[in-house]
């Protein structure tokens, strides 16, 4: 870890056996060295000293409010007046709660939409610019762009495309067909936002499908080919089961993030204010919160929020064993 | 990885988004037209003239009040420095800087820190930071959530230092201080400015039609009548009419007033948007778009102000649009909204300057408040044209004759109903709105009354809170 760094640190690994250097900066300690404390003791206490600023501001900045939000989902609460504790009610009151219900309905059809086909689009993807043609080098560049650029920006470019006179529609009116809506019509709205966010999100699972395919060693290739294999064949029997640790990985990210969706919604479907037909959980937190100052509603959303994520998360990493291979 | 980390950054970026944002007076374009009108009484460096500290007399039709404490530059106590934060774009900072300054050449004393913030980014700073006790000493409130802050005890109470310093509340709009007077009758701040509802009309295109222009006789009829005729191969070329339908300050709650409705009682607990008049009106801006044709389906972002664009012939919209109007080179006028079954109506929504109640300077804060108020600050707010001044003196001496059109805003007021405001509005109008945008405005799924009596129990849900 901190051997590459060319600095003398006790117990790097640079010299585990042999007697350690004199700590940096500090007085050699006096004494025998404690058998039982060796070079790994004292590695880990440096990398705990390198971590700490990290760790510090985890602790404070992220594990601390987020038990906050904990106490905060138990109570009523504005932010600017005494909090008011009221146990269960925001929990009940949420299932109750029409907005909720539809924030939760439209997240869980952004998830299962976006993630299957935003994977399934980056393999395509990631196999064509897997080819040696010429110019690949300058296409692969072109093609992660969208990874670079805000959502925001993003999001009011497509909004262009989507609007009535825009480029979709003009396309369309080529080959005869009649101009459709695509954010302001609520059944199109959610369809035209996962195209978007598809769309940004490919090349960032592009970039791990790329490596994963690179990765695969030819001589399996070979090996099949050899065996009367076609083009299926390889795939199927080479290419997937050797990607499968990348769309594993890959799929975790998309489902966590899908289910945190909130910026695109927010710009795209009626700037500022989503409507019913877009409004996703995390926007649905946030207008709670910070729009209509029920802080504790906002907290127990926020936990419900956890809760599925965390459900989803460990159901899939238990399909683990049954789908993804590791070499 | 985290969407929620990146949070922040993605809503200052969506500051682009509140240009689209209805109710947010500050859509001004760089080209403010300080220079063009040629009616204007006072000098065009209106600014300039302010680095003196200038008494009363410089600005003409303030007349000096008898009390000197209630002027502006009457500030005796320590050198201090206020924050001040409002919402806007880039152009209302270099609005509000010039403010700024004025203020600062009139109170030496008082330095202002000045902080313009998108208008999402600006309510979610201002709850932060009264959470955490450091809120500006000044900071601008929107009509309508007044009371969510007042409410919440986070206001500087201004009743004592208005009878100390003898400041008369008389000389600004009557609508504007009744919005920012809480139910106990004290006064948690004071109007810095105003907008008003009127219909624009583009002279070019009622020319071409050998029209009349709108005015104060008009219907709800004749806007019909008047925007099938100017509503050119259905839309395609031309069409009659535009407003924005994403919030009620635009075009619908005037509609509702002027069909005999309301949205709420006096009272804030009783639900009137789902009676037969009130629904007439929201009937009426439906149909404007289904029925009649004459009106763009409603493209939440898409498609920007048709009238701007030169695409429509007439807008119901805020005065607020007065400067990108000009900026847009469209030969345009303003007449009163049409009046409806039950006359004349408009809305107004005023913005108001309030103090903190944890402020250091409370003194100071005032000062500037009122200073705000006064004929030289409200000089500045007339000439710059991003919205009217709440000072009744300027708003008809200066503002209403700077342009032509001026006047129609100015007058509106005698017919005005205040935006409602009450404590839980945002989460009240996000509810309603939601249900009009996707059912009634952007697809005609449902009748106005039909859309209104699904959402009326939840409505009064939400105000027996």
């Amino acid at each position: 870890m901190a051997s590459s760094s060319g600095l003398t640190l006790p117990g790097s690994p640079a010299g585990p056996e042999a007697t350690p250097a004199p700590p940096v900066g500090r007085t050699p300690v006096a004494g025998p060295v404690r058998p039982r404390r060796g070079p790994r003791a004292g590695e880990e206490r440096w990398a705990l000293l390198f971590l700490a600023p990290t760790l510090i501001g985890l602790a404070v900045l992220s594990v601390g409010p987020i038990l906050a939000t904990l106490g905060i989902s138990l109570t009523s609460w504005d932010m600017l007046t005494v909090p008011k504790f009221v146990g269960l009610d925001n929990y009940t009151n949420l299932l109750g709660d029409d907005r909720f219900l539809t924030a939760l309905r439209n997240t869980f059809f952004y998830t299962f939409v976006s993630v299957p086909l935003g994977l399934g689009l980056a393999l395509a993807l990631a196999m064509t610019l897997n080819q040696r043609i010429r110019g690949i080098s300058w296409i692969r560049t072109m093609y992660f762009l969208p990874l670079v650029t805000s959502s925001t920006a993003i999001a009011i470019v497509w909004l262009w495309m989507y609007s009535p006179t825009g480029l979709i529609n003009h396309a369309l009116a080529i080959v005869g067909i009649s101009p459709l809506r695509w954010v302001a019509d609520p059944t199109l709205a959610m369809p035209s936002i996962i195209a978007m966010s598809t769309w940004q999100g490919l090349p960032a699972n592009v970039i791990i499908f790329l490596a994963g395919l690179q990765g695969i060693p030819t001589e399996y290739y070979d090996a099949v080919s050899v065996d009367g294999a076609g083009r299926w064949a390889r795939f199927r029997f080479v290419t997937v089961p050797l990607l499968t640790p990348s769309i594993f990985f890959t799929g975790i990210l998309a489902l966590i993030g899908a289910f945190q969706v909130f910026d695109q919604v927010y710009v795209m479907a009626n700037p500022g204010k989503p409507g019913s037909p877009t409004i996703t959980l995390v926007y649905f937190i946030y207008e709670s919160g910070f729009r209509n100052f029920h802080m504790g509603v906002a907290s127990a959303a926020a936990w419900i929020l956890f809760l599925i994520v965390a459900v989803f998360t460990l159901i899939y990493f238990r399909t683990q064993n049954r789908w993804v291979h590791y070499q | 990885m985290s969407r929620i980390a990146r949070m922040p950054r993605a809503l200052a970026l969506a500051g682009i988004a509140t240009i689209f944002l209805a109710g947010c007076s500050s859509t001004a374009s760089t080209a403010t037209p300080t220079q063009t009108p040629t009616a204007t009484p006072t000098p065009t460096t209106a600014v300039a003239s302010m680095s003196a500290p200038a008494g009363p007399s410089a600005t003409p039709g303030a007349t000096p009040t008898a009390n000197p404490a209630a002027n502006c530059g009457s500030y005796s106590g320590p050198a201090t420095t206020i924050n001040y934060a409002t919402f806007g774009d880039a152009t209302e900072l270099t609005n509000q800087q010039k403010i700024v300054d004025a203020f600062q050449s009139m109170e030496p004393k008082i330095k202002v820190k000045l902080t313009v913030s998108d208008w999402d980014t600006y309510w979610d700073k201002l709850q932060a930071s009264l959470a955490g006790g450091n809120a500006p000493d000044v900071f601008v409130m929107d009509g309508p959530l007044f009371p969510d802050y007042q409410t919440r005890d986070q206001l500087l109470d201004l009743t004592p230092l208005i009878a100390r310093d003898g400041f008369d509340t008389g000389a600004l709009a009557d609508l504007g201080v009744k919005d920012f007077t809480a139910a106990d009758g004290h006064i948690y701040g004071l109007p810095r400015d105003l907008s008003t509802i009127a219909l624009y009309y583009n002279k070019t295109m009622f020319d071409a039609a050998g029209l009349a222009y709108p005015d104060g006789t008009w219907t709800w009829d004749k806007l019909v009548e008047a925007a099938k005729k100017l509503t050119i191969s259905g839309g395609a070329t031309q069409w009659g009419f535009y407003t924005e339908t994403t919030d009620m300050e635009n075009y619908w709650s005037s509609l509702v007033w002027q069909a005999g409705g309301d949205i709420v009682g006096p009272d804030k607990k009783t639900l009137l948007i789902d009676s037969d008049k009130a629904a007439a009106g929201i009937q009426f801006l439906q149909d404007l778009i289904y029925k009649d044709k004459v009106m763009a389906q409603p493209t939440p972002g898409g498609s920007g102000d048709l009238f701007e664009n030169g695409q429509a012939a007439m807008e119901a919209n805020g005065s607020w649009l007065v400067p990108t109007h000009v900026a847009a080179g469209i030969k345009f006028g303003v007449a009163p909204l049409p009046a409806g079954p039950a006359g004349r109506a408009t809305s107004v929504n005023p913005s108001g300057v309030v103090a903190y109640k944890g402020s250091k300077s409370a003194d100071a804060a005032w000062e500037f408040v009122k200073c705000y108020t006064g004929p030289q600050m409200q000089t500045i707010v007339a000439n710059l044209k991003a919205s009217m001044p709440a000072n009744k003196q300027i708003l008809a001496n200066v503002y209403a004759k700077s342009f032509e059109g001026g006047a129609t805003f100015a007058d509106a007021l005698t017919y005005a109903h205040l935006k409602p405001s009450f404590r839980g509005y945002n989460e009240f109008t996000t509810a309603l709105q939601d249900e009009l945008d996707s059912k009634v405005f952007n697809n005609n799924s449902l009748t106005a009354k039909a859309a209104l009596d699904e959402v009326a129990p939840k409505l009064r849900q939400l105000l027996g809170q």
